[in-house]
């Protein structure tokens, strides 16, 4: 297990060496993606106070007003407004809140799920073992997408159901890879010797086999978050996620369809965030994934 | 050990002079290979022999030019027939590989593709650099089968490598790299992975082969048993560079090098060996070649090591026999 | 082999059974389905005859029989929005939504394969890096997203497709290339990674010292070998294309589908939701069991035993 600077078959230190920030310093991936994430996360937390506007306020008289750059802009509203008048500045910084608010939600739930099903899975083997197996495969063979949203349709959509439906959904990719995470680490001396020592199981799973399969589990648990979010802008698009007034930016493009021909940013401006946020995320889980896991490159 | 192989003297078919392989590595470049020169000629066997990481092998990949990317090789002269091997282009160096010059490898288990048949494969050289139709390529891949002494060679053409067994493979390796009829051979430990008993079956099979075709081989061991059955002339390499080269009679009976008499010292002769006398060693362990490298690299292991072996060490040569060392004669 | 695809089989005809019994128990997710069925404005009455009509009123397991019953005949049920049998309603669209799934993949490999390839020989250059950089930089753009940058440049800037509908081959190019960017960069990597393990392998050493032409070495010895995980992958992204269909024939007024689902999920047109549920997860198990008979097929060692 490469990861951070101690002997093969050790648990897990959980504070970082000095050689270990010269690490992750040179791996840009981790430094640039994590870099942008960071600051968006930064933007999302400050929003109420980043934000010109209150972004459920309309304004009928400024309505579709373009972005500053455009002659017809001002700094009034510094990225116009929507098509109720809604500052669309002030929407986009709330819209990062409830994307990484689905991605940190979906992936914990999922990975909390995913999590244990895998590393029992692993850990015990056998029949635990091919329960999961089947679960997994029954679960991949289903449209995720259709499934959300009929699932959406039939109970009625808002922010909490779209993140309980999805966490209830995206477990699998954590089964699969705590699974085999789980049986490369059980094998190693520190569990045997913590099992002859007669500790409980649940003790040797969350006290020796987590810690060393966290790696593995961080890089699964970002790349699933911004698979989460996509999901939540493609149901939140087709009207069936996130509902209005929220400021989810699937649903701030959905709004802005009808006046695409006129009013191309209404839609490049959220579809550009959403591109620059999976990119961060995605950049920083593979430079991640180079310096955790190694042996999980694909 | 029977030495009834008489030195050849037929044409010079790979001369190669003054031949240096380096390696990048994060702690400098590594010298793998420094100034060998050497020639074999048609109908002859010559052996490299030498410990691992030698450079024995980084020397047979610099000449059919299938050095790792890390790798620079530096030449003086590098001719196959004459032809220059060091400024021609990588169409003509395409052509000559598996055509004029093949090479075998030490792991027939990896060294064929598992998804093609050994026929396809044995094909492919002549198809490729012949133009040969199935049909002919068909031909010779049966008559070289034969050849190598696989029986039932029909079949075999549509089997795969792994449902063939180690000794099997490298038979068929042997034809494949036969197929055009190559003026030059190199084969790189052939033998080591294979059973014992099979070892001796594949040597035999390629000295039997040379005196048939009259090729021209090189073959790269560490073993000197290989070396005392199928070898006309030795060059032993030591720390990449060759420390003593003549006819297999002559280093077996009077070495001149301090390393080759360490090597022959490590093994049992029958005849000369007292029974439960002891072997030798050769004491320290071989010299980092990283950096800067001068003098002799055995001086630290050598009994007989003088200061100025740390400076350019002598050459001497005597009829057919060259070495490097500041002695002329190893005291008795 | 043979017993090794009987298990598969089986195992496959169990995760199907599986999967019916979820997209069956979609349907009571909302409640009571009569309900539903019945729509707002309803009077007890109405519901109490939508019941009887529908069988809600049997015990779970005889309903879950019977309508598994009926699908296997081929009755889905009658659609309820457009009121006509499910079965021929689904089927008619199915041909659209796979020629747009086998161009999506297509479209996939035709741009990954090549990329992957080059990506792999010049490793760690800047061509690796460019590669890897549109790798991330693809799976960044939601296919929405991608779908309607598309129609604006080509349809209203370029004026060179037509933006809706599904009468000619022009209008699947931009459904093609907007469901199809989003499966290149797996691709891509993994022909990369298994590129760069086989490269390294023994035989390739084998192959260039026989003198072969670059071409022959990459394509016939090496590709061959790293090909192999690909086709899994393969069977998986077609499952996905179909699945994420919805979004792109919903933007593209393409009419397959992953728009009758739309459909039927936003008019509650149960008999129809299920069916396309099921129906698609059933495709899907067919697929990743070919996806295993072509695995083991392609590997000599499993298949000449």
């Amino acid at each position: 297990m490469a990861a951070l600077a101690q002997p093969a078959g050790s648990p897990l230190q959980l504070i970082p060496t000095r050689s270990v920030w010269q690490r992750i310093w040179r791996n840009k991936a981790v430094v640039v993606g994590g870099g942008l994430l960071l600051l968006m996360v930064l933007v999302a937390l400050l929003a109420p106070w980043l934000s010109p506007h209150d972004p459920y306020a309309q304004d009928l008289a400024q309505r579709t007003v373009p972005p500053v750059w455009y002659s017809a802009g001002s700094w009034l509203h510094p990225l116009g407004t929507d098509p109720l008048g809604r500052d669309y500045l002030s929407r986009l910084l709330f819209g990062a809140r409830i994307s990484l608010l689905i991605g940190v939600s979906v992936a914990i739930i999922s990975g909390l799920i995913g999590t244990t099903m895998g590393m029992l899975a692993g850990y015990f083997g056998g029949k635990a073992d091919l329960v999961v197996s089947f679960l997994v495969t029954t679960r991949l063979s289903m449209p995720v997408i259709l499934v959300a949203l009929a699932t959406v349709a039939l109970i009625g959509g808002s922010l909490w159901v779209v993140i309980l439906v999805l966490g209830l959904l995206k477990w699998d990719r954590f089964a699969v890879v705590m699974r085999s995470a789980t049986q490369q680490v059980r094998s190693l001396d520190y569990v045997a010797a913590a099992q002859s020592a007669g500790a409980s199981t649940t003790r040797i799973l969350l006290g020796e086999v987590l810690p060393n399969v966290l790696p593995h589990l961080i890089v699964v648990a970002t790349l699933e978050a911004a698979s989460a979010i996509l999901l939540e802008a493609a149901l939140s698009f087709l009207g069936l996620g996130v509902q209005p007034p929220l400021p989810s930016w699937g649903l701030m493009i959905s709004e802005a369809k009808a006046y695409m021909f006129f009013s191309f940013w209404l839609i490049a401006i959220p579809g550009s965030a959403l591109a620059v946020l999976i990119f961060a995320i995605n950049l920083a889980g593979d430079g991640l994934r180079d310096l955790l896991a190694p042996e999980g490159r694909a | 050990m029977a030495h009834d192989r008489v030195p050849q003297t037929g044409d010079v078919v790979l001369d190669v002079r003054g031949l240096s392989v380096d390696i990048a590595t994060p702690a400098g470049a590594l010298h793998a290979v420094r100034d060998v020169s050497f020639q074999v000629r048609r109908g002859e066997t010559l052996c490299i022999v030498g410990e691992s990481g030698c450079g024995k092998s980084m020397t047979s990949l610099a000449l059919m030019s299938l050095l790792p990317r890390a790798a620079t090789r530096r030449v003086g002269t590098l001719a196959l027939l004459g032809e220059d091997l060091a400024t021609a282009t990588r169409r003509r160096i395409n052509a000559l590989r598996g055509d004029r010059m093949a090479m075998i490898f030490q792991e027939p288990m990896t060294a064929l593709n598992p998804a093609y048949t050994i026929g396809d494969q044995l094909m492919e050289p002549l198809r490729h650099h012949r133009g040969a139709t199935p049909m002919q390529a068909r031909k010779r891949a049966i008559e070289l089968l034969g050849k190598v002494g696989i029986a039932a060679a029909g079949e075999r053409l549509g089997q795969y490598p792994h449902q063939l067994s180690g000794g099997l493979r490298q038979r068929v390796m042997i034809a494949m790299a036969l197929m055009c009829a190559p003026e030059l051979l190199i084969a790189d430990e052939p033998s080591t992975a294979l059973d014992v008993t099979i070892q001796a079956q594949i040597l035999r099979l390629l000295a039997d082969l040379q005196q048939e075709l009259g090729i021209a081989m090189m073959l790269i061991t560490h073993d000197l048993g290989v070396v005392a059955r199928i070898a006309h002339r030795v060059a032993v390499m030591y720390a990449g560079e060759i420390v003593e080269e003549g006819t297999a009679e002559e280093l077996f009976a009077s070495p001149r090098h301090p390393y080759t008499q360490g090597l022959l010292s490590c093994i049992p002769v029958p005849g000369r060996t007292a029974p439960g006398g002891q072997l030798g060693t050769i004491a320290g362990t071989v010299p980092s070649l990283i950096g800067e490298v001068h003098g002799c690299g055995f001086r630290e292991r050598c009994p007989h090591a003088q200061p100025q072996c740390a400076q350019t060490v002598p050459q001497h040569h005597v009829a057919q026999h060259a070495w490097r060392c500041i002695l002329e004669a190893l005291p008795a | 082999m043979h017993i090794y695809m009987l298990k598969r089989l089986g195992l496959a005809v169990l995760v199907a059974l599986a999967v019916s019994m979820i997209a069956f128990g979609l349907l009571r997710l909302s409640g009571d389905p009569a309900i539903a069925i019945a729509g707002e404005g309803a009077t007890q009455a109405d519901i109490v005859l939508v019941r009887q009509t529908y069988g809600f009123d049997r015990p779970l397991p005889v309903q879950y029989a019977e309508w598994l019953g009926r699908t296997l005949r081929g009755d889905l049920g009658e659609s309820i929005y457009f009121k006509t049998p499910a079965a021929p309603l689904i089927l008619s669209k199915l041909q659209t939504t796979l020629v747009l799934g086998l161009l999506s993949l297509a479209f996939a490999l035709v741009i990954s394969v090549p990329l992957g390839v080059l990506a792999a020989l010049y490793r760690n250059s800047w061509i690796d890096r460019l590669c890897l950089g549109l790798a991330v930089i693809g799976q960044a753009l939601p296919n929405f997203f991608f779908a309607l940058l598309l129609i604006m440049l080509f349809s209203i800037v370029l004026h060179w497709l037509p933006v809706s509908g599904s009468d000619s081959w022009q209008h699947f190019i931009m459904p093609t290339v907007a469901l199809g960017y989003y499966a290149a960069p797996a691709f891509m990597r993994l022909i990369r990674a298994g590129m760069i393990e086989v490269l390294d392998a023994d035989y390739i050493r084998t192959a260039r010292a026989k003198g072969l032409p670059a071409s022959t070495v990459i394509f016939k010895h090496a590709l061959r070998n790293a090909v192999v995980p690909v086709v899994a992958l393969t069977a998986v992204q077609l499952g996905y294309l179909l699945g994420g269909s919805v979004v792109v024939e919903t933007i593209f007024a393409l009419d397959g589908l992953g728009y009758l689902a739309y459909q039927s999920i936003t008019f509650k047109d149960f008999p129809v939701m299920q069916s396309i549920v099921l129906l698609l997860s059933v495709i899907y198990v067919v697929l990743t069991l070919a996806s295993d008979v072509a695995n083991a097929w392609l590997d000599p060692r499993i298949r000449v035993a």
